[in-house]
């Protein structure tokens, strides 16, 4: 009886132990294991996917084949909740095999501190792709505070000069309307921003009354990106030349730098025009809840009209079928336009790729990682929203020593669906997408195998096929003739080139940070409200609040560490394209 | 073979006894208690020790759950930014809770977030008499099925998370959604309503989610006390002449008035925990400043504005709500009633 009892206790404390211990999983550490070749699961936490989860399809497949492995995508974009996924991983002291994400503002520092991320040196043997890139690699390392080694690698290398503009054939950012409804309300002419509100007031007349369906708006809006302030609000400021530094808006040439909240500065000139156009009926009334991808849906169906972006506008609604019936987005551009562009960036872009501390066959993860930045690795990861032209002899070939689109690459490029063939795998072509959405070099760099771009957009034969169809013709013919938006831009000085340094803010103190959580929420909240404000003076007195509570919080010290940067940046810039003019560029620019 | 048989026989009628009746097995126990007894004060520790460890379980349990994590309080009191462990951040002492009272905005915003918890709390221990009414109505309701209906359709919505409950809210209440669609096409209004995303009546519309949800379930308590409500005293109400109207008057609700009282007390002791799952859901640029309880202001400065330094200082704040609650009820509860806790 005795002994019974003593067991039902030891068993009671034993699984009281149990539960006390339960919560502290002990991580082994199997880095150092043989690597036996077989199947592994590669945990990937990518802050650019849009995808959680295994990846699918064709590229699936190709890593199979080659790799002999599956990446299994964790992506903060997809959870939600910030940098919540970020913080919880990296404090449980793994936060992924293949690490992709930025290292501006000391988080690359960070991550090698903390010990979450390895130094490739000692699997570099033969690693030729991650080598050649050794100009790149120094210099990530001198913004995260190392003084040797390649801890990571960054994303959008280039060849090219950094005075040259770092996208394809279109800005990243730009008016784009719906070409075919500008045709139908005569052409108006845009002299600036304002003058949009008639232009678009026309076209969503136009389409409501042709198609009877009244909720096709003008302008639709999204949260997801919100960040130190409306991420919409900032799109038309990037049309006069300046982008987001913190609390700044600096202009690309360093001519100007201004607070989000000067008064009658940009960002509040554009607040006014949204709410301008929001008054008139022009703006989505589910602009307040609905998220990146409804709206991209409604792009899809039709259902607006403006696109801050060509690459969510065309990507969306530009396909094979709707440009052959002559519509599609298109730039309408404002006369005063100076459109912000990025440089090809010598030294890569502010994301990167790096290695797990506590991933196991590490030599294989680096082999992947160089595949990636091969001129195969390019075409076949860099197509989501990268632009890459997607793997060779399934989207393209090359024939007379010129790279062309398959059939099945032109339906696929151009928003189609199509099945892949067997031989790749199956489903879909945009389900079997690689959902790394990390460019490794710049896509609309040269890809020294073909002599051509790896941006299927820039081959001859596709600016000589696009500009075929009514829509390109048509826009073309107002255009003055210019074949492509860039040169258009180009050729009426339109463009404002940020030379491409590579620049990442400095590690801030947690103090400004922490400043900088209270203050954001304040804008941004306070612009959403602007923006669906009834009245001016509700507007008005909305904007001020915003002012008097920004200023009563403290975000004069955020700013200054702000413009600091933003200064810091121009330097970088400048000092660049100094190096760059001093070293005869030729050499790089090839 | 033989010699098994015979000692089982042996001890079968040693046993037997015993069995019989239970008076001797008392005395058989107690002499065992006289026995051990008498082997000192040791046996009397070690029967104290396994009784003790019969609560240890518990014990570690609270310690876990209660006490275990206030060692994360230390946070507050370092400059931690993961993925910097807390071993190598930097000790700041008291930054973060001079940063609370630093300004006048900050201090306007984390009182507007207290007045939001007190209303939210207040509305609910208001409205908490509402589940008791509602228990009383079902309980008159004679036809079986059709209370059996009621009672399973206001039960349910308990179960639903409120990640659930708002995107059924949003197909109904969005600027395109049912209502407005309705509404739209009775055409009674010209511009959708906007019932998510305005500051106006937000406390109210907290409140009637919340009631919605947490009525069927808050009345079960009740229900059972009505069953067990003797019913002589309903006879004897009818002797008297009351009417039924009557007899919940002054048979039920009198009768439900301790549950009522001890659930009123339990509420009162959750004042600060309003939870945040529902405000998370519902929050939105507009209706934040109304929205903003003290448990979601935590979350966002945490988890949102990934300060978790200040946000563990803030939490901090809300210990220190509850103990002036606690002292003040027990206070209150000294002069009225004489008793007190502490």
């Amino acid at each position: 009886m005795i002994s019974r009892r003593k067991t039902v206790m030891s068993v009671a404390a034993a699984v009281s132990m149990a539960m006390m211990f339960a919560g502290c999983g002990a991580g082994g550490n199997s880095a150092d294991q043989k690597d036996d070749g077989s199947m592994m699961t590669v945990t990937v936490y990518d802050d650019l996917a849009n995808y959680q989860g295994v990846q699918k399809g064709w590229f699936a497949k190709l890593v199979k084949d080659k790799f002999n492995m599956k990446l299994n995508y964790i992506s903060p974009n997809v959870a939600g909740g910030g940098s919540t996924l970020f913080d919880t991983r990296s404090a449980a002291g793994n936060l992924g095999d293949i690490i992709i994400t930025g290292y501006g503002s000391g988080r690359g520092s960070k991550l090698v501190r903390a010990k979450l991320i390895d130094d490739m040196t000692p699997y570099l043997s033969g690693m030729s792709n991650i080598k050649k890139h050794k100009d790149a690699t120094d210099a990530l390392n001198r913004q995260i505070g190392q003084k040797s080694g390649v801890w990571a690698i960054p994303g959008s290398v280039s060849t090219r000069k950094p005075t040259v503009a770092g996208e394809g054939l279109e800005p990243t950012f730009g008016p784009y309307v719906r070409w075919d409804l500008y045709k139908a309300i005569g052409y108006p002419e845009i002299n600036t921003l304002e003058d949009l509100l008639p232009v678009m007031k026309g076209m969503q007349d136009k389409a409501r009354a042709e198609s009877g369906d009244n909720s096709i708006y003008a302008m639709s809006l999204f949260k997801d990106w919100d960040g130190n302030m409306m991420n919409n609000v900032k799109q038309p400021a990037c049309y006069y030349g300046y982008d987001e530094m913190g609390f700044v808006l600096a202009k690309a040439d360093g001519s100007d730098f201004e607070s989000i909240t000067q008064k009658d500065g940009i960002y509040d000139r554009v607040l006014k025009f949204f709410n301008e156009a929001q008054r008139q009926g022009l703006v989505d009334p589910e602009s307040t809840t609905q998220n990146y991808d409804t709206m991209n849906t409604k792009y899809k169906n039709g259902k607006v009209l403006f696109s801050f972006w060509p690459w969510l506008g065309q990507a969306a609604y530009n396909t094979n079928e709707n440009r052959a019936a002559g519509k599609g987005f298109m730039i309408a551009p404002l006369k005063d336009q100076k459109i912000f562009s990025y440089g090809a960036t010598p030294n890569g872009g502010t994301t990167m790729i790096a290695l797990g501390s506590k991933a196991r066959n590490k030599q294989r993860l680096v082999k992947f990682i160089d595949w990636l930045y091969s001129s195969e690795g390019v075409y076949d990861s860099g197509a989501q929203t990268g632009g890459a032209a997607g793997p060779k002899d399934l989207n393209w070939t090359v024939k007379d020593g010129k790279p062309v689109l398959t059939d099945f690459g032109s339906k696929v490029l151009n928003g189609g669906k199509a099945n892949v063939p067997t031989k790749w795998g199956s489903g879909s072509y945009t389900d079997g997408i690689s959902q790394l959405n990390f460019p490794t070099e710049l896509v609309s760099d040269i890809d020294p195998g073909t002599g051509y771009s790896f941006n299927a957009t820039l081959w001859p034969s596709e600016i000589e096929k696009a500009n075929d169809s009514p829509l390109n013709k048509d826009w073309s013919e107002h255009m003055g003739g210019a074949k492509t938006t860039m040169e258009y831009l180009e050729k009426n000085k339109m463009i404002d080139i940020a030379p491409g340094a590579t620049y990442v803010q400095p590690d801030e103190d947690s103090r400004i940070s922490t400043l900088r959580g209270s203050v954001k929420t304040e804008i941004v909240n306070d612009s959403w409200k602007a923006v669906f404000a009834k009245s001016d003076d509700e507007f008005q007195k909305i904007v001020d609040g915003m002012r008097t509570q920004t200023d009563g919080l403290g975000m004069k010290q955020v700013l200054d560490f702000d413009m600091k940067n933003a200064k810091d940046q121009d330097k970088a810039r400048k000092a660049i394209v100094r190096e760059y003019s001093k070293s005869g560029a030729d050499a790089a620019s090839k | 073979m033989e010699s098994q048989s015979d000692a089982s026989t042996v001890s079968l009628t040693k046993s037997g006894p015993d069995r019989a009746t239970g008076l001797k097995r008392k005395n058989g126990v107690a002499r065992n208690h006289v026995k051990k007894d008498r082997g000192g004060g040791q046996s009397v520790r070690r029967q104290g020790f396994k009784l003790w460890m019969l609560i240890v379980p518990f014990i570690i349990l609270s310690l876990i759950f209660s006490y275990l994590p206030l060692f994360g309080w230390v946070y507050a009191f370092f400059d931690y930014q993961p993925p910097i462990p807390l071993s190598e951040s930097k000790f700041v002492g008291l930054q973060w809770f001079k940063m609370l009272v630093q300004n006048p905005a900050q201090l306007h915003t984390i009182a507007q977030v207290l007045i939001n918890t007190f209303a939210m709390s207040g509305l609910g221990i208001l409205t908490s008499i509402f589940p008791l009414f509602f228990a009383i109505g079902l309980n008159e309701i004679r036809t079986r099925w059709f209370k059996n209906l009621v009672q399973t359709l206001t039960t349910l919505p308990n179960f639903i998370s409120w990640v659930l409950v708002y995107s059924v809210a949003f197909a109904m209440f969005s600027s395109t959604g049912m209502i407005n669609q309705l509404l739209e096409n009775l055409r009674l209004i010209a511009e959708p309503v906007k019932f998510l995303d305005s500051d106006s009546w937000t406390w109210i519309k907290m409140l009637l989610w919340s009631l919605w949800k947490g009525l069927g379930w808050g009345s079960i308590m009740y229900l059972a006390s009505i069953s067990g409500i003797d019913q002589e005293l309903y006879e004897a109400a009818q002797v008297d002449g009351a009417n039924r109207w009557q007899q919940i008057l002054h048979v039920t609700v009198p009768q439900l008035m301790p549950t009522y009282m001890v659930l009123l007390m339990l509420s009162v002791s959750n004042f600060l925990n309003n939870g945040m799952d529902q405000y998370f859901v519902f929050q939105n640029a507009f209706n934040l400043k109304h929205i903003q309880v003290l448990d979601l202001y935590v979350y966002n400065i945490g988890m949102g504005n990934n300060s978790l330094s200040l946000a563990t200082a803030i939490s901090m704040l809300k210990s220190l709500v509850s103990v002036v609650l606690l002292i003040s009820v027990n206070a209150i509860s000294k002069r009225t009633r004489g008793e007190s806790i502490i």
